[in-house]
């Protein structure tokens, strides 16, 4: 895996379930959809080179939305829960790294939508003063532990 | 009036008790209801609500009818009004308050009851509001706050008779007291400065809040929409008559905002005891808060547009639990020269206090991708004002260069620094701002590397202090980055130091 920034702190190792790829391309689905129907309505209204730009566009994203960005994804998205921290690493052409220190976790808690619930997936959320962050895309079981371990050693400090 | 702040802030305390469940919705011994001037109060507030939507429709009612105001202008008018006062009524009539020896209890609500009871060792402080409205019916409007975190007050009680907020405030004094803190007499503040009338009128000509214009181009937008007729009288169609609309949208704003920042900070008063600030602000509502000083997290320095070219600043203050409220509700202090800003804060929020200067620039390799963003958004619209009346091709998209230009002017104010573990993060959006904080307050920080930076060692830094601030360093050194991102996860690391450069 790609350096980037180096930093003294050792980056973060686990990664996301292999289903959470489908779960980005059913999502991405969407997207595609609706820029297929758009596609439709420029060939039937303009007809001519708009209509040309119209599939060109939905097929970018399809290949995009489908095929590449989901396994890319996947392949960079790594956390870990640390004691005194959570650390996440994630994304392609902007790879972010960000520390949510334990302390600063007020709760936390794991959410399913409809896509998640039909591949066995879940999303954790840490709820900080400042917003929310979030791990897509791990195991029901495994999201469930994680909560459980961040629920627990938050518990033994308490702050704003 | 004075504010009743009960307790030194500790520990956190869990939240407050949350509404009980729907079986807890019978009433509680010893309820009042509001004032019936909360009928006014309540009437008011809704008829605000209702004020835009009313005004467009009376706009577009009578500039339809192709004449003056006519019934349909009067009839809308009544039925806001009548809507209002029903909304008055039914949220007067459907709240009730309490207080005991152990707690504060409010039931409310028109369609979904609710029922919040606020023990009084967890209330942080009553804030009072006394405007022209609770002034003619002698009440005053009454803010509970507490040290739950992420809300705005919790209890808002819109009217109160002046013996039943003594009540209150006996009542919290005496929770004060059971949480361990006797309080004989309000001390004298350790530091206080007041707003001058001089210093008031210059902050309100150089406060340009152009949020305003936005608002009142969508409501005219949404008018026109339904008048071709005025769309076509109205709309300017010559390059002189564009600037000319312009201009005056940009004098109407001004105006509205020297209007707004006067009847906001009139009679600005910050003072400090031990624990707590205090703020004493307004014109017509006359406000009256207490902060714990624990809960600042932030101070943000910001120099407006306006104030920057003559040395002048405002003061924020990033508040745990407050970042719903309105802008006004933060500032710490409405104008200083900018060389006057560490002393004040020395003296005000010493747990934040750090100096302006010396902050560690982006190297001069950033500077081309801080103006050719800048550059391609005035490029963009210039394209799109090009084919907008009156047709100004090519001229329009001479926009790049003063996009280019802004890019500069964010590459230059911008900058960080780490020392003895409070940090200093300055950019620039329109107004330059300087976020000063205790590296230990922060909620979360991030590092971010495109591919592009990744090929010319640059990265962002990103911390998140609170709801409302946030602050971000782009495109410096990836070293500088990286060390960093390593000094801010090193919690209570009280003395971190991270230098600039290679």
């Amino acid at each position: 895996m790609s350096a980037g920034v180096p930093t003294a702190i050792p980056e973060p190792s686990r990664t996301l379930a292999p289903a959470a790829r489908w779960q980005w391309r059913l999502e991405g689905l969407i997207g595609v959809v609706v820029l297929l129907a758009g596609a439709v309505v420029l060939q039937v209204t303009a007809g001519g080179p708009w209509s040309l730009l119209g599939w060109a566009a939905a097929g970018f994203a399809a290949v995009v939305l489908l095929g590449v960005s989901p396994e890319l994804r996947w392949r960079r998205w790594r956390w870990e829960v640390r004691e005194e921290e959570v650390d996440l690493r994630h994304g392609t052409f902007a790879v972010t790294r960000t520390l949510v220190p334990m302390l600063r976790v007020q709760h936390v808690d794991t959410r399913r939508n409809l896509i998640e619930q039909g591949l066995g997936l879940a999303t954790v959320v840490l709820h900080t003063a400042a917003g929310t962050t979030a791990i897509p895309g791990l195991p029901v079981a495994e999201a469930g532990r994680v909560r459980d371990r961040i629920a627990e050693l938050t518990r033994t400090a308490d702050e704003l | 009036m004075s504010s009743e702040p009960a307790g030194p802030p500790g520990p956190m305390p869990p939240p407050p008790e949350a509404e009980a469940a729907p079986a807890g919705l019978e009433p509680v011994a010893g309820e009042r209801r509001l004032h019936p001037a909360g009928i006014v109060v309540l009437a008011v507030r809704a008829l605000r609500g209702l004020v835009l939507p009313l005004a467009i429709l009376i706009l577009g009612g009578s500039l339809g009818a192709g004449g003056g105001p006519g019934w349909r202008t009067l009839a809308y008018g009544a039925a806001g009004v009548v809507v209002a006062v029903a909304i008055g009524v039914a949220g007067w009539l459907t709240t009730r308050w309490s207080v005991s020896d152990s707690a504060i209890r409010v039931r409310t609500g028109v369609l979904s009851r609710r029922r919040t009871d606020v023990p009084l060792t967890r209330v942080q402080s009553l804030d009072t509001l006394h405007g022209p409205l609770q002034r003619l019916f002698r009440v005053q409007g009454v803010q509970v706050q507490t040290a739950g975190a992420g809300r705005a007050a919790e209890i808002v009680l819109s009217a109160l008779p002046a013996a039943d907020v003594e009540r209150l405030r006996a009542a919290v004094r005496g929770g004060a007291a059971a949480a361990g803190t006797e309080r004989a007499a309000e001390p004298p503040p350790l530091a206080e400065r007041t707003l001058t009338r001089s210093a008031l009128l210059v902050a309100a000509l150089t406060s340009g809040q152009l949020g305003v214009v936005a608002g009142a181009l969508a409501a005219v937008s949404q008018v026109f929409d339904d008048l071709p007729l005025a769309r076509l009288a109205l709309v300017p169609d010559t390059a002189i008559e564009w600037v000319l609309a312009g201009a005056g949208l940009l004098l109407g704003a001004w105006l509205l905002s020297i209007l707004g920042a006067i009847v906001a900070f009139a009679g600005f008063t910050v003072s400090r005891d031990a624990h707590r600030l205090r703020i004493r602000r307004g014109l017509l509502n006359r406000r009256d808060a207490t902060v714990p000083l624990a809960r600042l997290q932030a101070v943000l320095v910001v120099e407006g547009l306006l104030r920057r070219p003559f040395g002048l600043a405002a003061v924020r203050v990033e508040v745990a639990g407050y970042a719903q409220e309105p802008a006004a509700a933060q500032t710490l202090f409405p104008l200083l020269r900018r060389e006057e800003v560490p002393a004040f804060l020395e003296q005000l929020v010493p747990g934040l206090a750090d100096g302006l200067g010396g902050l560690v620039p982006p190297p001069r390799r950033a500077l081309r991708r801080y103006a050719l963003p800048g550059a391609l958004a005035g490029l963009l619209a210039g394209i799109a004002l090009c084919f907008v009346p009156p047709f100004l091709w090519p001229w329009p998209l001479l926009l790049a260069l003063p996009g280019a230009a802004h890019g500069w002017l964010r590459w230059r104010a911008t900058g960080w620094r780490l020392r003895d573990g409070r940090l200093a993060i300055r950019s620039r959006r329109l107004a330059r701002v300087t976020v000063l904080a205790p590296a230990a307050r922060l909620q979360q920080h991030a590092l971010r590397q495109t591919l592009l930076q990744r090929r010319a060692r640059l990265a962002d830094v990103t911390v998140r202090i609170g709801a409302g601030t946030g602050a971000a360093v782009r495109h410096v050194e990836a070293a500088d980055a990286g060390r960093l991102f390593d000094t801010l996860a090193q919690r209570g690391a009280g003395a971190a130091n991270v230098n600039g450069g290679r």
